[in-house]
């Protein structure tokens, strides 16, 4: 087993290995093989009351301005990627994003939704809105870290523990989708923090800036999911995970 | 491991060593899953050999006994880590940029 310890593998070689696009085909093979849809065949699926249906289309419409945010936000950081680790991990983020986008409007459908991108529309959180419309200006502007930020770090940290969160109390079949877009959101705000910390490692200037990213941005996701959770009735001793979690990323990245 | 405080890849006499299995873990390339498992909450009692990552919440298992000063990898969020002693004299670890 010596030759496969992970633990053992210089710095580089690690690097290399995370963000290749041969280990994320391996990895995602590892959790999606078999399923279609991020669900497994013959999962049950049984009829809702009239109100829980409603408050989960509302709840998946906002994952979908959520997904489609990073999608259009990770496709452009493609091009902006000051190193090749970091351009191949963004390039199997899009794929991730659009998978993400897919499954859920795929849900929707099956909970009888006919128009998904009609019903986003109608009832897309009006903060998650202007988050989108902000991270998308970071990346038409250029600013690397402070997209990278916006994206990976804020809206992918509250997503993985809004997804968790939800995963809880839900039904099997939305459980087994937010199950493998957990997996793939590990990923996502890993990169984020380490590659913001790497660069802030040599480029401290840049924490005064992030600081006022965050200043201007963190707010919205956090009032968003916390709007979303509440109608989803979700515990409040679960909703104070989904900031603690969030806090404890920045302040290692000494944006506090 | 990368391990500060050896010289040669030779594990102390006195760190104990373990055989992984896989865990179920599916999250990373086959060859790697069993050096990590699904953490389980806050009721989840830990090995030896396994710490929590902080940044994405995997438990990162070795096999060598874990103490402070060890280098570790968490490779389902990429994470570089040290081992260091809490305050309350529990291994926790830092993440290296």
């Amino acid at each position: 087993m010596a030759d496969f310890d992970p633990h053992a593998m210089a710095e580089e070689e690690f690097l290399e290995e995370v963000h290749s696009f041969d280990f994320w085909f391996q990895a995602v093979d590892g959790y999606l093989r078999d399923r279609s849809y991020g669900q497994v065949e013959g999962t049950p699926d049984p009829l809702m009351e009239d109100g829980e249906r409603e408050v989960l289309i509302t709840t998946l419409c906002n994952y979908c301005v959520a997904e489609t945010a990073a999608l259009d936000a990770s496709s452009g950081l493609v091009r902006l990627a000051p190193n090749r680790h970091a351009k191949i991990f963004l390039a199997t983020q899009v794929v991730d994003e659009a998978r993400h986008l897919e499954v859920f409007l795929h849900r929707m459908k099956e909970l009888g939704v006919v128009d998904p991108e009609g019903e986003i529309e109608r009832r897309a959180n009006p903060n998650l809105l202007r988050f989108k419309k902000r991270l998308l200006e970071l990346v038409d502007d250029r600013d690397w870290d402070s997209a990278v930020f916006a994206q990976n770090v804020i809206l992918e940290t509250m997503e993985f523990t809004a997804f968790k969160a939800h995963l809880e109390g839900a039904d099997p079949v939305t459980g087994e989708v937010l199950d493998g877009v957990i997996k793939d959101e590990r990923r996502h705000l890993g990169f984020g923090e380490n590659d913001l910390g790497r660069r802030l490692v040599t480029m401290p200037e840049n924490r005064s800036r992030l600081a006022e990213v965050r200043a201007e941005l963190d707010e919205l996701v956090l009032r968003t999911f916390e709007e979303v959770q509440q109608s989803a009735g979700v515990e409040p001793s679960q909703r104070l995970t989904l900031g603690r979690e969030y806090i404890e990323a920045v302040e290692r990245l000494g944006l506090t | 491991m990368n391990d500060q405080s050896e010289a040669s890849d030779e594990p102390e006499p006195s760190r104990k060593r373990y055989e992984l299995e896989e865990t179920g873990f599916n999250e990373v390339p086959k060859k790697w899953r069993k050096f990590y498992r699904i953490w389980e909450g806050a009721l989840d009692t830990l090995a030896p050999n396994e710490i929590l990552c902080p940044v994405c919440k995997v438990v990162i298992r070795s096999v060598k006994e874990i103490r402070v000063g060890d280098r570790l990898y968490c490779m389902p969020c990429m994470s570089r880590l040290l081992v260091v002693e809490a305050e309350d004299g529990t291994l926790t670890t830092d993440v290296l940029y």
